[in-house]
């Protein structure tokens, strides 16, 4: 009898230790992100699609502006996945690039702008989770994850330009 | 013609359907978009009809040419785009009704948990109450144009100050109301069962004794520089690239699990930084063809962007951890 009740006790410990995790997930960051993403979608709604129709426009002309401004626009402004049909703003030869730069700031952008793409924070948030754990503070992380992003997809959409060019040459 | 309609009824855990897709002269691909190969579920869908099965992945198909898209979705993206362009949807994995774009995932559209039982020929009365989706926007546009003509009808008598505030306000608090209901939304749909599942899993490893494996293991990779330069370069061979990618669940896993062993001090705090580029080598390359069909990219143009982006990745997956790994100088010393 006891060791029918060891063997009980063991395997409700086996779920005890993530029912403590789920718990502090659900106290700890929801409640930001759920205020946060509020405010980031009202202000969305507020300033509309069409005026950010005219900033993405502007910024297909140039490489760089291309590959920095326009998908992190378009990923802050229309999210995971609806941010990819900015691609229609984009030359046909550029819009490979283009995707590439704009699904790979899916998740940088999720440090401060948590709503884009409110399904897959864990990217992010899982590795917050550890340094809070250590008392440290987020924003220097998310702020630097953000910038790197940036610089990243610049570079995703320029290799990934040439080698679309050269793939589309020897065809 | 030869082709020959089909029903399928929704799995074990499925939702959805029963949908009867009848196949035209144009409207008469199986497309799979499963990451590569065509799934068995779109042979079998494609041998019943007599339609010619296409591998989504490495081929473009119009929009107007797609008779059905198999997609192994697992709840972020593809098992809605197609419902939202009103194409009708299998996805092989029992999902629901989630994801962003889960208010475009309805019953006459899409059907889920899918296997090879669930397909059958369809019957004279099921065919003739089919036909090809019709776009469900034409009823609310009409809504719209009435609303044109109120406004229209509206236009000469000038409104006093009261209402023009009052109507002003009702629409900014209607925005902020919408905001907080799609964010409720997608918490409950998407991070609540996320959170859920990878907790139980922690909770697995740390209680039964794999954390300490992990941590021996894992740990010393992911705190140097080479190794993770290792990981960045395995996540992005373009082979292995576009398994990894489904709803970004093997990141958000190992991005957890990681985060742990930071909170444990087993890998510095600053090394936070480069591993979350190492990890994500793979992001979107499950979504490429999908990705630019949103952005309306011509068939050819998509052929070519697959393996475009997939070599690209090889070289710009690593660069991404040495550029991460320049800027963690500083971070939290």
């Amino acid at each position: 009898m006891e060791a029918i009740a060891a063997v009980a006790n063991g395997f409700m410990d086996l779920f005890r230790a993530g029912s403590e995790t789920f718990v502090s997930w659900v106290t700890g960051i929801i409640p930001l992100v759920v205020i946060m993403m509020t405010a980031v979608n009202s202000l969305i709604k507020l300033i509309g699609e069409d005026r950010v129709n005219g900033v993405a426009e502007f910024a297909t002309k140039y490489t760089i502006t291309r590959y920095t401004i326009l998908p992190v626009i378009s990923v802050i402004f229309l999210c995971n996945p609806m941010a990819y049909t900015f691609g229609r703003f984009v030359e046909e030869k550029h819009k490979a690039a283009f995707y590439d730069a704009a699904v790979s700031f899916v998740h940088p952008v999720t440090g401060l702008f948590p709503h884009a793409n409110g399904g897959e924070l864990f990217v992010y948030m899982g590795i917050a989770a550890g340094i809070t754990q250590l008392g440290l503070p987020l924003g220097d992380l998310a702020v630097r994850y953000f910038i790197v992003g940036v610089i990243v997809i610049l570079i995703r959409g320029i290799v990934t330009d040439r080698i679309y060019a050269h793939m589309s040459g020897k065809k | 013609m030869s082709y020959k309609a089909v029903t399928i009824k929704a799995g074990k855990g499925g939702f959805g359907g029963p949908l009867t897709l009848v196949p035209t002269d144009t409207r008469n691909k199986v497309v799979s978009v499963t990451g590569g190969g065509i799934h068995p579920i779109a042979a079998k869908i494609a041998e019943m009809t007599g339609c010619p099965a296409v591998d989504g992945f490495s081929t473009g198909v119009p929009d107007n040419e797609i008779l059905v898209a198999v997609v192994d979705c697992g709840g972020t993206a593809r098992c809605g785009v197609y419902p939202k362009k009103r194409i009708f949807t299998v996805n092989v994995l029992p999902v629901g009704q989630t994801g962003p774009l889960a208010r475009f995932i309805t019953e006459d559209i899409y059907v889920s948990a899918v296997d090879a039982s669930c397909i059958s020929l369809a019957d004279e009365s099921a065919i003739s109450k089919a036909g090809t989706p019709t776009n469900p926007t034409s009823a609310p546009k009409t809504k719209d144009q009435a609303k044109a003509e109120i406004a229209k009808m509206n236009e000469g008598k000038p409104k006093n100050l009261a209402t023009r505030i009052g109507i002003a306000i009702g629409g900014v608090v209607n925005k902020f109301y919408a905001a907080g209901r799609e964010t409720i939304d997608i918490t409950i749909k998407t991070i609540l069962p996320f959170m859920a599942f990878v907790s139980m899993i922690l909770g697995i490893i740390s209680a039964s004794g794999l954390g300490d494996v992990i941590a021996n293991t894992i740990s010393p990779i992911a705190s140097t520089l080479p190794g993770m330069l290792i990981v960045s370069f395995i996540c992005a061979i373009p082979f292995i690239s576009p398994v990894l990618g489904p709803g970004a669940v093997i990141a958000q896993v190992v991005g957890t699990l990681l985060g742990v062993q930071i909170g444990l001090g087993n890998i510095p705090p600053q090394y936070a930084l480069p591993a979350l580029f190492a990890i994500d080598a793979q992001v979107g390359c499950d979504f490429i063809p999908v990705g630019m069909s949103l952005g309306e990219a011509e068939p050819e143009t998509i052929e070519l962007g697959v393996p475009a982006i997939l070599y690209s990745r090889v070289i710009t997956g690593p660069i991404a951890v040495l550029v991460a790994y320049v800027f963690s100088i500083g971070l939290y010393s």
